[in-house]
């Protein structure tokens, strides 16, 4: 493996690399920090890469471990973090203001409902321990195997079923509950409401049929509307969609609020 | 170590103590016993016998634990050993309860004890209930939820 087989390997897949930072972390910073530092990384330690496994495996390594050491210190998100950073957004002001702004002026202020489901995922999966968030976006939303998310974590194939079995099951759990999409009795309707507020001449229930989790949500069992939960999340890069810059503001608004809300920061 | 045959309790009584054991074959890698074994806070999602488990299981720690046996008892617990994928016991004055597992074919042998007792263990003997039918259930469980674990596609 040379250094010009890495770089052309590693720029395939650095969007995804990217997007997974993004949702481990929910903080553009720390995605695009980590990502310079992985490359940094493989750079330093293509040598020893023995071809063991996939390169892509071997970077998802080096960028887990960046993400891990940086995270482990930090303090898991409620899971009701949405209801927490609603309140926190309508006593503030501006959030609005530049959220509308972006709305009207840039290229990837759209709000799509799909977006925000994503958006949505992103921050209740911080509610889980990070071995259990780690395993379920690599295998649930990045496609690896079992085997490779066990290399890429340095667990045992056991213990990566483990995780995953328990994180799909509390994340089930926890929309079943709470999202009113799938639920008829979820408590959680932000979706729809939003999109009232920055798509007003749009009918939510158009849109909202148009996705295949909430068309078939009455005849779907929750295994199956998760599994298309998933789906949403594969096909959208946060960072590169007509809506991206309208949800990395919203994201970026809801990490602050949490590193407030759990005393670490000011 | 007191056993009985594949799932079923055992007890054996002597003056001062009291011993009871359960013994099942699990059809999963050790590794995912001990993860079941070893996150407290899951305890309950899997474990009928369980209430809950405050605290950490790991070497030297102390746990709060409340069974369906005694639902109004808080068990405060050290953990004495602590060998991944193999031994796991934990104790209090009354008493220890020890957790092996041992390979066994392609899955894992699980056997679990209790031995409790002690001078004035007489005195107390009949306001402790019997733990059979609680072995057997945590046995039981374990051998699913291990096994359902196991099985998830890859």
């Amino acid at each position: 493996m040379t250094i010009d087989d890495l770089t052309n390997q590693f720029t395939e897949f650095q969007a995804e690399l990217k997007s997974y930072l993004l949702r481990l972390t929910a903080s553009i910073q720390d995605a695009e920090d980590i990502i310079q530092e992985t490359y940094l990384k493989s750079h330093e330690k293509i040598g020893s890469f023995r071809g063991e496994s996939t390169l892509k495996t071997w970077v998802f390594s080096i960028a887990s471990n960046l993400a891990r050491d940086l995270l482990r210190a930090k303090k898991r998100w409620p899971e009701n973090v949405t209801d927490i950073c609603k309140d926190a957004a309508l006593s503030d002001h501006d959030f609005f203001a530049e959220a509308m702004h972006i709305r009207k002026t840039s290229t990837q202020g759209n709000f799509e409902i799909k977006e925000h489901i994503a958006l949505c995922f992103t921050c209740v999966s911080k509610s889980l321990p990070l071995e259990q968030q780690v395993a379920l976006l690599l295998k649930e939303v990045y496609g690896f195997k079992v085997q490779e998310v066990a290399i890429i974590m340095g667990q045992s194939n056991a213990m990566v079923k483990y995780y995953l079995h328990i994180s799909r099951g509390r994340m089930i759990e926890v929309f079943d509950h709470r999202c009113a999409l799938i639920n008829k009795q979820g408590i959680c309707h932000q979706c729809t409401e939003l999109n009232g507020i920055f798509n007003p001449k749009q009918k939510a229930q158009e849109e909202l049929v148009k996705l295949e989790m909430v068309r078939d949500a009455e005849d779907k069992n929750k295994e199956e509307l998760f599994n298309l939960r998933m789906k949403i999340l594969q096909e959208l890069d946060p960072f590169d969609s007509g809506a991206a810059e309208l949800q990395l503001h919203h994201l970026e608004h809801n990490r602050k609020v949490m590193e407030k809300h759990l005393g670490e920061i000011g | 170590m007191i056993t009985g045959p594949n799932g079923k309790a055992v007890t054996r009584k002597a003056a001062f103590s009291r011993e009871t054991g359960v013994s099942v074959n699990i059809e999963a890698d050790a590794s995912i016993i001990w993860a079941l074994l070893t996150n407290a806070t899951d305890f309950p999602r899997w474990n009928s016998t369980v209430i809950s488990i405050s605290g950490r299981i790991q070497s030297g720690e102390i746990i709060e634990l409340r069974s369906t046996l005694d639902e109004k008892r808080t068990f405060k617990l050290k953990i004495k050993e602590f060998v991944p994928n193999q031994r796991l016991v934990w104790s209090d004055p009354m008493g220890s309860r020890v957790y092996i597992l041992e390979k066994a074919g392609k899955g894992t042998q699980f056997t679990m004890s209790e031995k409790i007792g002690g001078p004035l263990f007489p005195l107390f003997a009949s306001m402790i209930p019997s733990f059979d039918e609680s072995f057997e259930k945590f046995a039981a469980d374990l051998k699913k939820e291990a096994e359902t674990i196991q099985r998830s596609k890859n």
